[in-house]
């Protein structure tokens, strides 16, 4: 019980980290980027690529997450700006419609060029006891490098300037262009953000086992099934639902069987819909 | 200080207001009256920015910032408080007020001077901001403008939805304001309260001015008595 309890927060805090740089980009602009999980996949692809060259793993995961930061930034300076000139539903329409395409395109071309592609760090050593339950090393390493994040945003949004500036265009975008901030400079630090969040999950993800090239909308299943439940644009809402589902999960795969796992999940994204829209931690 | 020329705006390509030109001298509280659906609002959406104008000029200081975008135009000293106030809802008083001086850290006098200004919100400071009554939320409305020191505060009916006592508090409170040197610029339906804190003031009608003068000019004049102060 313990152990799947355990195993249960592990997957969390790795839902955690995968549905926050989706929130993050939802809650500023009512955009969900459906080519999240593709990104994850680029990054991975990256990686995976400079260390067949050779590279020492930290080298190249670097190099994947610099890369994944970029995508982001260029996605958000081409089809992101049609997005953005949209307002309400029509935004949301529109934002649905070109990431799908933008996830097509970039899932397209890595499974054409590396249809074998796939990134596994692995982490050597003994597993490492907590509270009595053996746990692998990478899923130890996966989850610390999880929580480093959220603290690190959790300080950036709740005491930095910037950090603040964001929360006001989530918030009221008008009132934030009142006092002086630009929502779409905002939004273009946050795109590259979530970019670079997709690519440490890349580094996360493939600790405890291989992330293969046709994994990205599965990714982004999670990841919206995080948002939802979390709350748009909540740091703490998106690492809370993570680890409730994920202890959801993994009860539901030790008692039930995995088969039954993703409908649970989704189960839970739709019952939070109906019962509490705006999600956990949501406004 | 402020000179706005010609100014158009308006929804859709259809102009609201037309031809509209103001001025405004540093240390002045000029107001611009007018009812329900004359074009004050689209008037100060224009003037910040929310709205890009079709025609004409926004001149500050000599600078001109027409179709700057509005984080721009704030930044260069126009302060906007719009009738909806776009409050930070989930964020506390105080984080409102702090994000007023973005980009920089706010400062300590300034503070200090809102918090003198209006003491009520010093007693709230660490209430959520979407919890304050509409009295409340239309002072942190102004103090986090204030917060900015900006050279021009323009406010869009700031007695929307207050009570009579408080509606008058808060033109007193505008009163200290302009003593303390700060250049208005007032929308207001209640013409009387309007022009009792104003030195000059225009009539919007239709999206034109259709008169302007001192406020003891306006208050005296039989069209505006007739019109606007229910005087037969």
């Amino acid at each position: 019980m313990r152990a799947v309890i355990l195993d249960g927060i592990v997957l969390g805090l790795a839902f955690g980290l995968l549905g926050v740089g989706m929130t993050l980009v939802y809650g500023l602009g009512g955009v969900i980027n459906l080519a999240y999980g593709q990104i994850v996949v680029l990054a991975a692809i990256v990686i995976s690529l400079r260390m067949e060259d050779g590279w020492a793993t930290v080298q190249a995961a670097l190099v994947g997450v610099l890369a994944a930061a970029g995508v982001a930034v260029l996605l958000d300076q081409t089809l992101m700006r049609a997005v953005y000139r949209q307002h309400g539903e029509e935004r949301t329409l529109m934002g649905l419609l070109l990431t799908l395409g933008a996830a097509f395109v970039i899932g397209g071309l890595l499974t054409w060029r590396y249809p074998a592609g796939a990134l596994y760090i692995n982490v050597t050593g003994e597993p490492v006891s907590i509270l009595g339950v053996p746990m692998a090393v990478g899923s130890v390493w996966a989850s610390v490098i999880a929580l480093a994040v959220a603290a690190v945003l959790l300080l950036f949004f709740g005491g930095t300037t910037f950090g603040r500036g964001v929360r006001s265009v989530i918030q009221d975008e008008t009132g934030a262009r009142l006092v002086g901030i630009s929502p779409s400079f905002v939004r273009t630090v946050i795109f590259a953000l979530s970019g670079a969040l997709a690519g440490i999950v890349a580094i996360t993800q493939s600790m405890s086992g291989p992330l293969t090239v046709n994994a990205g909308f599965e990714l982004t299943t999670f990841a919206l099934i995080v948002t939802v439940v979390g709350g748009l644009g909540s740091v703490a809402g998106a690492f809370l639902a993570g680890v409730l589902l994920g202890v959801v999960n993994s009860l539901s795969a030790h008692y039930i069987g995995q088969y039954i796992t993703t409908i649970i999940l989704l189960g839970a994204a739709a019952l939070t819909i109906l019962i509490r829209p705006r999600g956990l931690l949501g406004r | 200080m402020l000179e706005v020329a010609g100014l158009a705006a308006g929804y859709l390509g259809e102009p609201v207001i037309e031809g509209v030109d103001i001025e405004i001298r540093t240390g002045e509280a000029v107001a611009i009256v007018g009812s329900n659906g004359a074009g004050k609002s689209t008037l100060f959406r224009a003037i910040a920015g929310l709205l890009p104008p079709m025609q004409g000029r926004v001149v500050l200081d000599g600078k001109d910032l027409t179709r700057r975008p509005a984080h721009r135009i704030a930044r260069a000293g126009i302060a906007y408080v719009p009738a909806e106030r776009h409050l930070f809802p989930a964020m506390t008083l105080k984080t409102n007020l702090v994000l007023g001086a973005y980009p920089k850290r706010p400062d300590r006098a300034t503070l200090e001077l809102v918090y003198a200004l209006f003491p009520r919100l010093q007693e709230r400071q660490r209430q959520q901001a979407g919890t304050l009554s509409g009295g409340e939320q239309q002072m942190l409305a102004v103090g986090r403008a204030l917060m900015a020191r900006p050279r021009l505060l323009m406010l869009d009916e700031p007695t929307t939805g207050l009570a009579p006592i408080v509606a008058q508090a808060a033109f007193e409170a505008l009163e200290g304001l302009k003593k303390e040197g700060m250049t208005l610029l007032i929308a207001e339906q209640q013409v009387p309260l309007a022009l009792s804190v104003a030195d000059r003031g225009y009539v919007l009608e239709n999206g034109r001015i259709r008169l302007s003068g001192t406020s003891v000019e306006l208050d005296r004049n039989p069209e505006v008595r007739r019109a606007y102060l229910g005087v037969a």
